[in-house]
């Protein structure tokens, strides 16, 4: 494993003439959590997407796990989760899941017990042969997760995680995504819910119009006598 | 654990496949192949009678029979193509402009490996139609006019082939064009291909921008009308095999390649 999971030095990315990223360096060493913070449009998803590979920096190096996106190898035993989460309505949970894990390396009997683990972390087990299109906007967030959890991740980049998710479903996210860290899984979220990123991270870096405007832990960022949401809006209207 | 490159390929084109069968066209093509098999079944009926009248003097049906069933297959031909295009028009696009790609890719996945097992799963379903009705048209033919089945073969391959180029070139346009507009340049593309060739196949020269058409272009229905050609004996095509192969192959290879490019620059959103 990288002893650096991800990093960003001197990111920026155009779309038609507008920053979505500017010169953002970034970086988290494996095992360790950081939460991306920033307003709508302020390039969090961008940041993720460049990560993956989904689009090319317009300037700057990218590496996910030592390696450059555009390896696959980057990707071996990372787990994402995107914001606007769209899975195949037609397949059943159970086969979307085998799917996932075929192509997450696993095989015969190692990929079915991961599945029936994972159905079972995310209270899925009794919709395994549902069809996906048939599931609520909560059960189908949860198959995201599941899909996430597969193959035991050493790195899972979430974007918005618990949208759509029910106060339950949003206890339940956190205690699955702080297992993984206890795992020594890395972890890249994104969120609004400075709460939970208070809860999973133990850093922040606060993204503003496409600039990174503080990084660091969440005792360094967070001033004496404000809570995390303080330092938000202090950082975001300076 | 990275899954070795064969099989994360058979994983997503089965998965491909399986997606193109659970779409909603896919019971409508099964009508219309039916509705061709009817078809072919009641042109090559007439087999029985031994004699027709063609321009007030009687003609064998054997004689005309050739130039019958060759014309079915490639008409039927052309058809498989169309329906490739069709098919491959928004089976990787969907999957982009959706999102549900970004998971499959933030998988050690390459993206040639998913546009071209997207592919794989939309020939799929076209294949299995094709090979259905223009084997079983071949079979009617065989066995009411007495045409070789070696050459139906060759006809099913050629066929192939330019599916496989029309279905690569759709799918690669597919990443920038509406799926309206991807539909109507198969149709265009197949069409004016069609029309060129059927030139080509006479040695007739359209020239100017015609006649470089004419070097350049795919031979969509000359390879098939060229794999028929014991069919229509003693007429034959004015067309070198050799050539034909040649730039056939090269075809696949191109509209392949223009796939992968354009998909490997495609900016995935969501």
């Amino acid at each position: 494993m990288a002893s650096v999971a991800l990093e960003l030095v001197g990111v920026s990315k155009r779309y038609a003439g507008r920053y979505a990223l500017r010169d953002v360096d970034l970086s988290l060493s494996s095992g360790s959590a950081l939460g991306l913070l920033g307003p709508n449009g302020a390039g969090k998803t961008s940041a993720l997407r460049l990560l993956l590979g989904f689009t090319r920096a317009s300037a700057g190096t990218i590496r996910l796990q030592g390696l450059p996106p555009s390896n696959p190898a980057s990707r071996v035993g990372v787990a994402y989760l995107p914001e606007r989460l769209t899975l195949p309505g037609r397949m059943t949970v159970r086969s979307f899941l085998r799917h996932h894990a075929a192509l997450a390396g696993l095989t015969g009997a190692a990929l079915e017990s991961d599945v029936d683990r994972v159905l079972e972390q995310t209270d899925l087990a009794a919709r395994a042969f549902d069809r996906i299109g048939s599931l609520s906007k909560g059960l189908t967030q949860r198959v995201g997760f599941a899909q996430a959890f597969l193959a035991e991740p050493t790195l899972m980049i979430l974007d918005e995680p618990t949208s759509g998710l029910d106060p339950i479903g949003v206890r339940d996210a956190r205690d699955w995504i702080l297992a993984a860290r206890k795992r020594g899984c890395s972890l890249l979220v994104s969120s609004h819910l400075l709460s939970e990123v208070e809860r999973t991270c133990d850093q922040v870096a606060i993204i503003d119009e496409g600039s990174l405007v503080a990084k660091g832990r969440l005792e360094e960022i967070v001033q004496a006598g404000e809570t995390l949401e303080d330092a938000f809006v202090r950082l975001v209207r300076k | 654990m990275k899954p070795t490159a064969p099989r994360i390929f058979s994983e997503l084109a089965r998965e491909a496949f399986r997606d193109a069968t659970r779409r909603r066209i896919v019971p409508i093509i099964a009508v219309f192949a039916l509705l061709s098999l009817l078809a072919v079944n009641t042109c090559t009926s007439c087999a029985g009678s031994s004699r027709i009248v063609q321009g007030g003097s009687e003609v064998s049906v054997a004689d005309v029979s050739g130039w019958t069933g060759m014309l079915m297959m490639t008409l039927l031909s052309l058809w498989t193509m169309v329906l490739a295009g069709l098919l491959a028009s928004d089976h990787l696009a969907e999957t982009v402009f959706d999102g549900s790609a970004n998971l499959i890719l933030a998988r050690p996945v390459r993206r040639s490996e998913f546009a071209l097992a997207r592919l794989a799963g939309a020939l799929g379903i076209a294949y299995v139609t094709g090979a259905l009705v223009l084997t079983v048209s071949a079979y009617l033919l065989h066995i009411r006019n007495g045409v070789s089945l070696g050459a139906a073969f060759s006809a099913e391959l050629a066929c192939a082939a330019g599916a496989f180029v029309v279905a690569a070139l759709a799918m690669a346009l597919s990443l920038h064009l509406t799926r309206i507009a991807t539909a109507i340049s198969v149709l265009f593309f197949v069409g004016a291909i069609t029309f060129v060739n059927i030139f080509t196949l006479f040695g007739r020269s359209l020239g100017g921008v015609g006649h470089v058409l004419q070097y350049f272009t795919p031979p969509l229905c000359t390879a098939v009308v060229v794999a028929l050609k014991p069919w229509i004996a003693p007429v034959t095509p004015a067309v070198d095999p050799t050539i034909m192969i040649l730039k056939l192959v090269f075809w696949m290879v191109a509209s392949a390649l223009i796939l992968l490019a354009t998909f490997r620059n495609q900016e995935l959103g969501n």
